[in-house]
C-alpha cells in the first residue's frame, strides 16, 4: 500500500467508526423513545388525566393526582430556584465581577451541577423531612430547586457576561443607578439566554425521581396540600412499574410518555429560543 | 469669542488602578457653546481626560483622581458629587454606537424615564424633539417601535446622540464618535455638532485631525498624558507654538 492509499484508508476507518458510534447512540435513543411512544399511546386516555388512582388491583382509575402533584412540585421548585439562581448569577457577573469570591462560587456551582441528585434528596430529607416528621411537597420542591439553582446561576452569569460593557457604560452615562442599569438594560440584552437557561433547568428537574423519593414521596389521593406528601409522575412511574398489576404498568408507560413529551417540548423551545436569538 | 467658563481642569492628575499615571498636571478651560477637540496619538490620555468629566472612571475600582475639575464652579471630583445628577447634566456618546436592546422610542425615552418623566404625551413630545434635533426623525418616524438594532451604524450613532440630547444636558462628551462610521454618516454627525453647539457645550476626542480642524473652536493636543498645547483650533493647525504640536498636526508622527 502506498502512503496515500494508507491515508485514505485511515480517513475511511475514522469516518466509519464515528458514523457507527453516532448510529449506535441514535439507535438506543430511537428505541427508547419509540418504546415509550408505542406503550404510552396505548394507555393514554382522558380518564388518565381526569381520575385519581383506583384501589390496587382494581381496573380503571387515572393519575390526576400525579399530574397535578408534579405540576405543583415543579412550579414550587421554579418559584424558589429561579429567583435565587438569577439573582445569584447577577451578583457573580455584576457586583462581584472579577473578585475571587465570584470565581469560588462559580466553581462551586459547577461542582454542584454534577452532584448526584439522590445526595441532594437525602440532604433535604435531613433538613426538611426529618424535623417536620413526615414527607411533604415543599421538601420535594426545595430539593428540585437546589438542583436548579446552580444551572440557572451559571447560565445567568454567562449570559450577563456576554452583554458588552459599553452598553452598561452608556446607561451609566445617562445617569442610571447600577440596579436600573442591570434590570432595565443588561437583563434585556441577556433575556433570551437567561430564559433558555431557566427552561432547560426546568426540563432537567422535571424528570428527577431520586430527590423526590425522600422528600415529597407519594400520595395515592388527590391533594393540593404541599405540607403533606404529594404525588409526582416520576415517583408514580417508579412505583407502578415495580408493582404487580398490568394496568399499573400501562399507566406507568402513559405517564412516562407524557413526561417525556413535556421535557421534550421544554428542551426544544429552549433550543429554538437560542437559535432565534442568535440568528 | 470668550464665552462663559463651563468646565475648568486645574492641575489634574489621574491614575489607573495599579498606579498607572495616565494624566499629568492637566490645565485647560472649556467654554460654553464651543466645540473643544482633544487630539493626540493613541494612548496619549485624551479619552482618559474626557472620561474624567462625567466620572466614568468611578465604575472601575482602583482609579484615582488628583486635582480639580470644576463644572460651573463646582468641583466635580469631590467625593460628595452626585454622579447620577452629574451624568444627566454631562452626557456622553461613545466610539461604537450603543443602542439599548429596546425599540427606538424606548431608547430615547430611557433617560427621560430615569428623570421621572412618565406622562405619555410629554415622553412622545420630547422623543420627537430629540430625534429632530439629531436629524434622525425623518428616517425613523414611521418605525419608532422597531428595534434600534435594525438601524444602520450611522443612524444608531445619531440615535445615541438623540438619547443623550433628550435629557437636555449642558455638556456633551464625544469619544471618537465617527471612527466606526462611513464618510457620509461622519459628515452628518459633524454637521450636527456645529448645530448643537448653540445649545450645548461639546468636548470631542478624535483621531481625525481634519475633523478637529473642521468642527472645533479650541483644540488641545495631548501626548503621553501631558497637555502639550491648548489654544484656538486655528492657531493649533496653522501656527502652533510647540514643535511637538507642529510635528503631529503636519503628520510627521502619530
Amino acid at each position: 500500500m502506498t502512503r496515500e492509499q494508507f491515508r485514505k484508508a485511515e480517513g475511511f476507518a475514522a469516518l466509519a467508526l464515528s458514523t457507527l458510534a453516532a448510529l449506535g447512540g441514535l439507535f438506543w435513543l430511537v428505541f427508547i423513545l419509540g418504546d415509550v411512544l408505542v406503550h404510552g399511546l396505548k394507555a393514554l386516555s382522558p380518564t388518565l388525566f381526569l381520575n385519581d388512582p383506583a384501589p390496587p388491583g382494581v381496573e380503571g382509575g387515572g393519575l390526576r393526582n400525579a399530574f397535578v402533584g408534579q405540576l405543583l412540585i415543579t412550579t414550587g421548585a421554579t418559584l424558589i430556584g429561579v429567583p435565587v439562581g438569577v439573582l445569584g448569577g447577577t451578583f457573580l457577573a455584576e457586583y462581584a465581577r472579577g473578585k475571587s469570591i465570584s470565581h469560588i462560587i462559580s466553581v462551586l456551582a459547577d461542582i454542584m451541577v454534577s452532584v448526584p441528585s439522590i445526595v441532594i434528596g437525602t440532604f433535604i430529607y435531613a433538613v426538611l423531612v426529618k424535623p417536620v416528621g413526615h414527607f411533604n411537597g415543599w421538601a420535594g420542591a426545595v430539593a428540585l430547586a437546589v438542583i436548579m439553582i446552580p444551572v440557572v446561576l451559571r447560565t445567568t452569569e454567562d449570559m450577563l457576561s456576554l452583554v458588552p460593557w459599553t452598553l452598561r457604560e452608556a446607561a451609566f452615562a445617562l445617569g442610571a443607578p447600577y440596579y436600573k442599569v442591570i434590570t432595565q438594560v443588561v437583563y434585556r440584552g441577556a433575556a433570551t439566554g437567561i430564559l433558555t437557561g431557566i427552561l432547560l433547568s426546568i426540563a432537567r428537574v422535571a424528570g428527577e425521581t431520586a430527590p423526590l423519593l425522600f422528600t415529597s414521596f407519594n400520595n395515592s389521593f388527590f391533594s393540593l396540600d404541599m405540607k403533606q406528601p404529594v404525588s409526582s409522575l416520576t415517583v408514580t412511574i417508579f412505583q407502578y412499574a415495580m408493582g404487580p398489576y398490568d394496568n399499573w404498568h400501562a399507566q406507568a408507560w402513559a405517564a412516562a410518555f407524557v413526561i417525556t413529551i413535556f421535557i421534550l417540548v421544554l428542551t426544544i423551545s429552549g433550543r429554538l429560543l437560542i437559535r432565534w436569538r442568535y440568528k | 469669542m470668550a464665552g462663559t467658563l463651563e468646565l475648568e481642569v486645574k492641575g489634574l492628575d489621574f491614575y489607573y488602578s495599579g498606579n498607572v499615571h495616565a494624566l499629568k498636571k492637566i490645565n485647560l478651560s472649556i467654554h460654553k457653546n464651543e466645540v473643544t477637540a482633544l487630539i493626540g496619538p493613541s494612548g496619549c490620555g485624551k479619552t482618559t481626560l474626557l472620561r474624567c468629566f462625567n466620572r466614568m472612571h468611578d465604575l472601575y475600582p482602583g482609579n484615582r483622581y488628583q486635582g480639580e475639575v470644576t463644572f460651573q464652579e463646582e468641583n466635580i471630583l469631590s467625593s460628595g458629587t452626585d454622579l447620577i445628577s452629574l451624568r444627566s447634566r454631562i452626557g456622553m456618546v461613545f466610539q461604537k454606537p450603543t443602542p439599548f436592546p429596546m425599540n427606538i422610542f424606548d431608547n430615547i425615552a430611557y433617560g427621560l424615564k430615569l428623570k421621572g418623566i412618565r406622562k405619555r404625551d410629554e415622553l412622545s413630545e420630547r422623543v420627537e424633539r430629540a430625534l429632530k434635533h439629531s436629524a434622525l426623525w425623518d428616517e425613523v418616524k414611521d418605525k419608532l417601535h422597531a428595534s434600534a438594532y435594525a438601524l444602520s451604524g450611522g443612524q444608531q450613532q445619531r440615535l445615541v446622540i438623540a438619547r443623550a440630547l433628550a435629557v437636555d444636558p449642558e455638556v456633551l462628551l464625544f469619544d471618537e464618535p465617527t471612527s466606526a462610521l462611513d464618510p457620509i454618516s461622519t459628515s452628518k454627525i459633524e454637521e450636527l455638532a456645529a448645530v448643537l453647539k448653540k445649545e450645548v457645550t461639546i468636548v470631542i476626542v478624535t483621531h481625525n485631525m481634519q475633523q478637529a480642524a473642521r468642527i472645533s473652536d479650541k483644540t488641545g493636543f495631548l501626548m503621553l498624558g501631558e497637555l502639550i498645547e491648548f489654544d484656538t483650533t486655528e492657531k493649533i493647525f496653522t501656527a502652533p507654538s510647540e514643535k511637538l504640536t507642529e510635528d503631529y498636526v503636519t503628520g510627521r508622527f502619530g
